[in-house]
């Protein structure tokens, strides 16, 4: 392969001007809501080591970016940034603390396997409450998630809420060994209905229960979960009575009308064990970000806490956001040697004022006309005058 | 109601999926003879509706710029997009199998297999054990074992009377296929109740 010279590495970007700085704002926008809410914000490492991030991470092995550090070690770019803090929490540094809060904004690595051009780089905002088993715990990063977006300006947001402790228990309750729930699990992680309806006919259902199995894909309310629930199983009782709770505490923290129940909503990223959601908006195709609880993550790092977060994908939220670029005052001031030291002064005293000012000695600039049409105003102080 | 735009694969799949709609219950224009048309307007249904390749459907669907589409599963395994696959339609029945001149072994120096489909054709050998050199063409795969560039082809087959037509016999059958209704996974949750609402109405109608 020939590389040309203006070529860059398959899936990696460059941010221009106006890229940068909706970025920067967005970044200063979102992270403000995350401090407000009592996160700390951190920063991790962009190189881990592939034993302990890499495999913990849940990102596919060969999305991940692999390298060599001079020991031979296997290194990889990081993938995700809830395995890392992760390690941070459950390093002593932070053990004694529980529940910590913590909050970050960082590129994470993945790469893509298909059509050039898909971001193998981007950022993600998000936060991790470690330590807090209780329901209170999933609701607040949720209504975190809804409020970052609500400052956004990103309208019509939707979550889709799962539980994949509570859907591992109803389906055992179909009398189903945990080889065919897995099965179940991944048609439902791509909401295959086809392929679900094709599998059930294999699995040993009782003919009675067939309805009822077949309309596990499709709920949207708590209420509807309630016909698979065992009143005599006590841990499906307590589950569900938490999400009852839980759809109390968002209907009244408003996003009443923004949540969706579907009870078969799983997510591929296996570490989650139990409350999970992704979230969308009008505008993109895809995701914003996702979230939910992984206690057994932290327990991979040898520590038995409960843990729930999300990350929203910020190349995903530019998208819908930055629709438009704005006009913004920018002022040039062209000088030549007559006028230097009237330009310069004229500059620090209009930045001082808070204005945005290039300050350009006139006879460097090619296309006099050209350069002046790219800010609001101009000022020349050129000649005798 | 909100608006839905749905991609179809132009051709013959378009108008039974089509004809699938009008018995569903949707008033959808009646004249479509204009078959350059890209797009088509049913205002009364706000519908719209995008025609494709059958190969790109899928992907308009990925990225949402169509809320849902009609592909052929043979589409979907050899591209595997992100796409949720709400309904089997029971439309376009066919399968992919492999075929080749009758009574030939395949070559034990180098077997090669030419075919439309080389992500299907090369997990399908692969999952046999079998060492294979995949050649993809873009039609008239018929050709490749009259002629010698190929032992075999992975391909569709519907009636089989393009294979026998050619002298070709069909060996193995890989799966079966018919037209599925997929959804973009963010469409399905913002618009759910006109979604559900259309697969509930199509599934009376598919005749699976």
């Amino acid at each position: 392969m020939t590389i040309q010279m203006f070529e860059k590495p398959l899936g990696m970007r460059d941010d221009f001007p106006f890229i940068a700085k909706k970025k920067a704002e967005l970044r200063a926008n979102g992270t403000s809501i995350i401090q407000q809410a009592g996160y700390d914000l951190l920063q991790t490492p962009t190189l881990e080591y592939y034993e302990t991030i890499g495999k913990i991470s849940a990102i596919a092995d060969n999305a991940l970016f692999k390298l060599l550090d001079s020991q031979g070690e296997t290194l990889v770019l990081r993938p995700d940034m809830t395995s890392p803090i992760a390690r941070i929490a459950a390093s002593k540094l932070l053990k004694e603390k529980m529940p910590v809060r913590l909050g970050y904004y960082s590129n994470v690595f993945r790469a893509q396997k298909r059509e050039g051009g898909r971001p193998a780089e981007f950022e993600q905002m998000g936060v991790e409450l470690i330590g807090d088993d209780s329901l209170y715990a999933d609701a607040e990063v949720i209504i975190l998630a809804w409020n970052v977006l609500k400052n956004l300006d990103i309208k019509s947001s939707r979550f889709v809420i799962g539980h994949t402790q509570l859907l591992q228990l109803i389906l055992k309750d179909f009398g189903l060994d945990q080889e065919q729930i897995e099965k179940v699990h991944s048609t439902f992680v791509s909401k295959n209905s086809v392929g679900f309806e094709s599998l059930a006919k294999q699995l040993p259902i009782e003919p009675s229960r067939w309805e009822s199995f077949i309309g596990l894909m499709s709920t949207s309310t708590v209420e509807e979960w309630q016909q698979w629930i065992d009143p005599h199983n006590a841990k499906q009782n307590s589950l569900f009575e938490d999400m009852k709770k839980l759809k109390k505490i968002l209907d009244r923290s408003g996003l009443a009308d923004s949540v969706t129940y579907d009870l078969s909503f799983n997510s591929h990223m296996t570490y989650y064990t139990g409350l999970v959601f992704e979230v969308y908006g009008a505008g993109n195709g895809f995701p914003l970000g996702n979230g939910g609880r992984y206690d057994g993550l932290m327990k991979q790092f040898g520590l038995q806490v409960g843990a729930t977060g999300f990350g929203l994908r910020v190349d995903r939220l530019l998208e819908i956001i930055s629709a438009v670029p704005e006009e913004e005052d920018h002022t040039l001031i062209l000088f030549d040697e007559q006028n230097e030291d009237r330009a310069f002064d004229q500059a620090q005293e209009l930045r001082e004022q808070g204005a945005r000012v290039t300050l350009q000695f006139a006879p460097a600039v090619l296309a006099v006309d050209k350069f002046s049409g790219l800010f609001s105003n101009v000022l020349r102080l050129e000649g005798a005058n | 109601m909100d608006a839905l735009t749905i991609a179809m694969p132009k051709g013959r799949i378009f108008e039974e999926a089509y004809e699938l709609l009008v018995k569903a219950g949707y008033d959808l224009p009646k004249e479509l003879d204009d078959s350059r048309k890209l797009i088509v307007e049913a205002p009364n249904e706000n519908i719209r509706f995008i025609l494709s390749k059958p190969m790109d459907v899928p992907a308009y669907v990925e990225h949402g710029v169509a809320d849902i589409g009609i592909a052929g599963k043979d589409v979907m395994l050899e591209h595997d997009r992100d796409v949720y696959e709400l309904l089997d339609l029971g439309i376009s029945r066919c399968y992919i199998a492999t075929a080749g001149m009758p009574d030939t072994p395949m070559n034990e120096v180098t077997p090669r297999v030419a075919t439309k489909y080389p992500k299907v054709a090369s997990q399908y050998y692969r999952g046999k054990g079998e060492q294979v050199e995949i050649i993809e063409l873009n039609g008239s795969i018929e050709l490749a074992p009259m002629i010698g560039l190929a032992d075999r082809i992975v391909d569709i087959v519907s009636t089989g009377k393009t294979l026998k037509e050619n002298g070709l016999v069909e060996y193995e059958k890989i799966v079966d296929i018919t037209s599925r209704l997929i959804a973009n996974p963010v469409s399905y949750r913002l618009k759910q109740k006109r979604i559900t609402e259309l697969v509930e109405k199509l599934r009376k109608q598919a005749s699976v």
